[in-house]
Formats: structure tokens, C-alpha cells, sequence
């Protein structure tokens, strides 16, 4: 589903923040990327989204070679890949069915599809009673939860979560790493970058760690790391 | 998309009530410049009309010396009526010039009153078939020797001729300025629509920052993050131009009848079709002017 080739990335004429890093990840996977602030694990999503272009190497997504993927078709690679943010990034004008269904109407889907997915996703995520709520009006476990729902609605094969709980409380952060973990079982593949030692701990998924741009560390039913 | 156009109108609306002080300034703008382009079409438009009706005049006058041998005017006669440039020629004695001179000076009978003599000389008409034959006409008749024979001033005959090139250039040199001026104002006025547009629709890009950013997190296409804005700034230019055609054809109802009053000697009228091409060419400018606006806006504040 994702494969990295020798990618490498560098900003201006700073060192590199990705070095050769070779990574394969299988549909249906559940995997963390762990590492300090500055390893290199926003750069990562980043190249995924296509974001950011690499300065070396091949990245393929859902089938297709991102790097020489045509600007226009960049909005149709992002509709195969929902993300995730620390700040969730709600519009505050909506409620939650609204920012949900924003997501649906800008890809163009029709009215009926919009009516039957969003209360359905919004149930999944187990917020089908705040459907009218204003992000203002929502815990920050809440609003996560509209936000996995908004990157979910249009059920795409991969998930991307960049520090999903870094705004959270340990006990709300377990509830948005369960959902997770729902989602992945219907066979999305889940990338989740985290500095969340206990979570990753717990989860015993694979992990890749980075560190200075570098891979460390990749392992399955891995734990955060030794001593750092 | 079908479906979106009420998404894109709905958008832009919401955007420019949102914004409504750029808006309007950019409304304005647009508005002015537009008006001006309109109004010096016009203004063409009416010169042009007046410059064909004297050209339908344009005869060439050949005024003779008192007591020229009527055999010799008999003889420039004839051979002016054997030109084939000539349509036809009419002899004016000085006291049917006289006349005339009374009838169009009718309004200030002092000047009459102080001519003791006749100062008019006789003269003869010469109509051509095509106006724009004048000046070599002209020319012809000042190399015939029987011309300077009888003519009014044999020590410089080309004072003797009188025709309607010298209007008819003048109306053309006049017509030229009135463009220049126009072009320098109107393109001038357009740049300033577009740098109101392109500011107007740099806010409006500013305003739903966040909306863009999810929309291209979701992958909404390029084209659909930007119809909104395109549309707005067209809009905008689209009402300016509206506007426009609303103030000239007030104009032109109030104006041109007076003037038509003032100047009856002159065709002062616009037609209905002049009247539509100018609208249509007026729209066609404030989309276009809009279109760009917008477009150099969204090429360099929205990234997508």
C-alpha cells in the first residue's frame, strides 16, 4: 500500500531531515512512527500526502509513483488517503455533521450519498447525539472523534495520523487509539506518528522509529524504545 | 460538476457580503473604467456619424472675381461637367450668395445692416459623386488656366477654393485625440480594477484559509477550490459593467436630445445596435478584467 524507496529529503541547505529511508507497508497494516520532535516523523506524512515533493528516491501510494504524479491528479491521490491532525482542524462555523458532510461535497458527491454516509460514520465513531454540536461545544476528545469521522467518511485504504493525541488526556487518547484500531480492522491501513510511550506500548503494533532522520528501528509488535 | 454552480454562486456571494468594503471599491473601479471605455465609444460613435454627414456635404466651392467674362465661367463650367469625378455644378450669382448670407445671418440683422455694397463674390458649386475625391478634384481644378482666369484672387488661387477637407481633418485629428486620451485613461483605470480585484480577492482567499486547507486535504481538484474566487471577482466586474450600461444609456437619454437641440444641423443620435455592441463589448471587457483579477490573485496567494 505504501513503499519508500532511498527517499530523502532536505530543506534548503540544512542537513537532510529524511536519510535513505526503505519502507514497506502492507494493506490492512497498523503501524506507529515513533521518534523525538525533529526526527523527521511530520516529514514522513508529509511526503505521503504529497505535500512535500522528496529530494531523492521513489515513494508509491495505493498504486501510484507520488513523485511523478501530475499536480492536477494530486486531489484524487488525496481522496485514497484520510488524515488526521493534533488540532483537528474543524471549520467552527459547522457542526459536526457539517464538517463531516464538507468533506463529501467538495469531492462533489451527490446529496443522497452525503444524507446515508455521514450519520452512518458518525455513529462508527460514536457520536451519532452530537451531530448538531459546534466544535466549541465538544471535549477534545470529541472533536478528534469528528475529525477521524470527516477522514473517514469517504472510506479511504489509508489513514494517516499525525500526533492524533497529542492534545488529549491519557484516558480520551486510549479512546481515539481504539477507534483506530475499529478502523484498521475493517482493513484500512492505519499510520499513526505518536510520541505517546504508553499508547504505543500498549498497542504492541509495528513500529518505525526515527531518529535524525533516519530509520532506528522497525519492528513488529514493537514498543516505543529503550530508555529515551 | 452541474450540480456545484449554486455551491460556487452560494460561496461567492457569502465571500463578497463577507467583504463587502473591497467589494465595493472594486465594484467601483471597475465601474468608472468601464463607464469612461463607453463613454469614448460613444463619443467616437458620434464623430464618425457627424464626420459622414459633412462628408455627404463636402462640395467644393470656386468663387469668381466680380466681372469675369461670362464665356470664360460658361467654358469652366463645361469642362468641369465633363469630369467624371463631377456630379454637378451650380452657378451662384453674388446676389443669390447674398441671400443666402442674409437668411443665415437672419439672427443679427446689425451685420446686415452695415454692409453699404455686396462684398459677396459669385460662385460655383461643384458636387462630386465621392467625397473622398475632394482634394485630388482640388488639385485638378488649380492646374486648369481657365480657373485662374476667372477666379476671385488670380495672385493666389487656392484662396479662391473652398472645400470641406480642412473640416473633415480636423474632425479626424479631434476624434484621434479623444481616443488617445481615452486609451491612456482607460488603461490606466484597468489596472487599478485589477489590482482592486486581485486585493479583494486576496482577503477573500485569506478569509477561508482553513476551508482551503481542509478542502485540499480531502482532495477536493484544483478547479473546484477555485471557481468560487474566479466567479466572485467576475461578478464583481460583471455588476461594475452593469452599472455602466445603466449610466450610459441614462446619459443618453438625457443628453443627446439636448444636444441634438443645440447642434440641428448634426446627426446626434445613437443607434439601437450601436447600442448593444457597446453593451455586449463592455460586458466582454468587465469579465475579462474580472477573470484576470482573480486569476492573478488565485496564482499567487492560493497554492494548491
Amino acid at each position: 500500500m505504501i513503499t519508500m524507496r532511498k527517499v530523502g529529503k532536505t530543506y534548503g541547505t540544512d542537513k537532510p531531515a529524511l536519510h535513505d529511508v526503505d519502507v514497506d507497508i502492507e494493506q490492512g497494516e497498523f503501524v506507529f512512527l515513533v521518534g523525538h520532535s525533529g526526527s523527521g516523523k511530520s516529514t514522513f506524512i508529509r511526503l505521503l500526502q504529497r505535500e512535500l515533493l522528496p529530494s531523492r528516491g521513489q515513494i508509491v501510494v495505493a498504486g501510484q509513483d507520488i513523485v511523478k504524479l501530475k499536480n492536477w491528479k494530486v486531489p484524487y491521490l488525496r481522496r485514497n488517503i484520510g488524515c488526521v491532525f493534533q488540532d483537528f482542524k474543524l471549520l467552527p462555523n459547522k457542526t459536526s455533521y457539517e464538517n463531516v458532510a464538507f468533506a463529501l461535497e467538495v469531492i462533489g458527491r451527490s446529496k443522497h450519498v452525503i444524507r446515508t454516509q455521514v450519520p452512518e460514520v458518525l455513529r462508527l465513531v460514536g457520536l451519532e447525539d452530537k451531530m448538531e454540536s459546534y466544535p466549541d461545544e465538544l471535549s477534545g476528545g470529541e472533536q478528534q472523534r469528528v475529525s477521524i469521522a470527516r477522514a473517514f467518511v469517504n472510506r479511504p485504504p489509508i489513514l494517516l495520523a499525525d500526533e492524533p493525541t497529542g492534545n488529549l488526556d491519557p484516558a480520551t487518547s486510549l479512546g481515539i487509539m481504539s477507534l483506530f484500531n475499529r478502523i484498521n480492522k475493517t482493513g484500512t491501513t492505519v499510520l499513526v506518528a505518536t510520541h505517546d510511550r504508553e499508547m504505543v506500548d500498549s498497542m504492541r503494533k509495528r513500529v518505525i522509529a526515527l531518529e535524525n532522520g533516519y530509520v532506528v528501528r522497525d519492528q513488529h509488535r514493537g514498543v516505543y524504545g529503550y530508555g529515551d | 460538476m452541474a450540480i456545484n454552480v449554486g455551491y460556487f454562486i452560494k460561496e461567492s456571494v457569502t465571500s463578497f457580503r463577507r467583504n463587502w468594503v473591497m467589494s465595493l471599491g472594486a465594484v467601483i473601479t471597475i465601474y468608472l473604467s468601464l463607464l469612461l471605455v463607453g463613454l469614448s465609444m460613444v463619443t467616437g460613435y458620434l464623430v464618425s456619424e457627424v464626420v459622414k454627414s459633412v462628408e455627404d456635404k463636402v462640395s467644393i466651392q470656386i468663387f469668381l472675381k466680380d466681372g469675369a467674362a461670362t464665356a470664360d465661367v460658361e467654358a469652366l463650367q463645361g469642362w468641369l461637367l465633363r469630369d467624371e469625378l463631377v456630379e454637378a455644378v451650380n452657378y451662384v450669382s453674388k446676389e443669390q450668395a447674398l441671400e443666402r448670407f442674409k437668411e443665415e445671418m437672419a439672427g443679427s440683422p446689425e451685420i446686415i445692416d452695415s454692409m453699404r455694397e455686396n462684398p459677396l463674390p459669385a460662385s460655383l458649386d461643384v458636387t462630386l459623386n465621392d467625397p473622398r475625391t475632394v482634394q485630388e478634384m482640388v488639385e485638378r481644378i488649380k492646374a486648369q488656366e481657365l480657373f485662374v482666369q476667372v477666379c476671385d484672387r488670380p495672385d493666389d488661387p487656392e484662396q479662391s477654393l473652398k472645400y470641406g477637407q480642412q473640416i473633415v481633418d480636423r474632425l479626424f485629428a479631434f476624434t484621434r485625440i479623444v481616443r488617445l486620451v481615452g486609451v491612456v485613461f482607460v488603461a490606466m483605470l484597468a489596472s487599478v480594477s485589477l489590482i482592486f480585484i486581485n486585493n479583494t480577492i486576496r482577503l477573500a482567499i485569506y478569509a477561508r484559509r482553513k476551508e482551503i486547507g481542509i478542502m485540499r486535504l480531502v482532495g477536493a481538484s484544483n478547479s473546484f477550490i477555485r471557481a468560487p474566487f474566479l466567479l466572485e471577482g467576475v461578478l464583481q466586474s460583471l455588476l461594475g459593467a452593469g452599472i455602466a450600461i445603466l449610466t450610459i444609456v441614462a446619459i443618453q437619454a438625457a443628453v443627446l436630445p439636448r444636444l441634438q437641440e443645440a447642434l440641428p444641423f448634426l446627426p446626434v443620435d445613437v443607434s439601437t445596435a450601436a447600442m448593444l455592441q457597446l453593451s455586449a463589448v463592455l460586458l466582454g471587457a468587465g469579465i475579462l478584467i474580472g477573470l484576470l483579477g482573480s486569476g492573478f490573485a488565485l496564482r499567487r496567494y492560493l497554492k494548491v
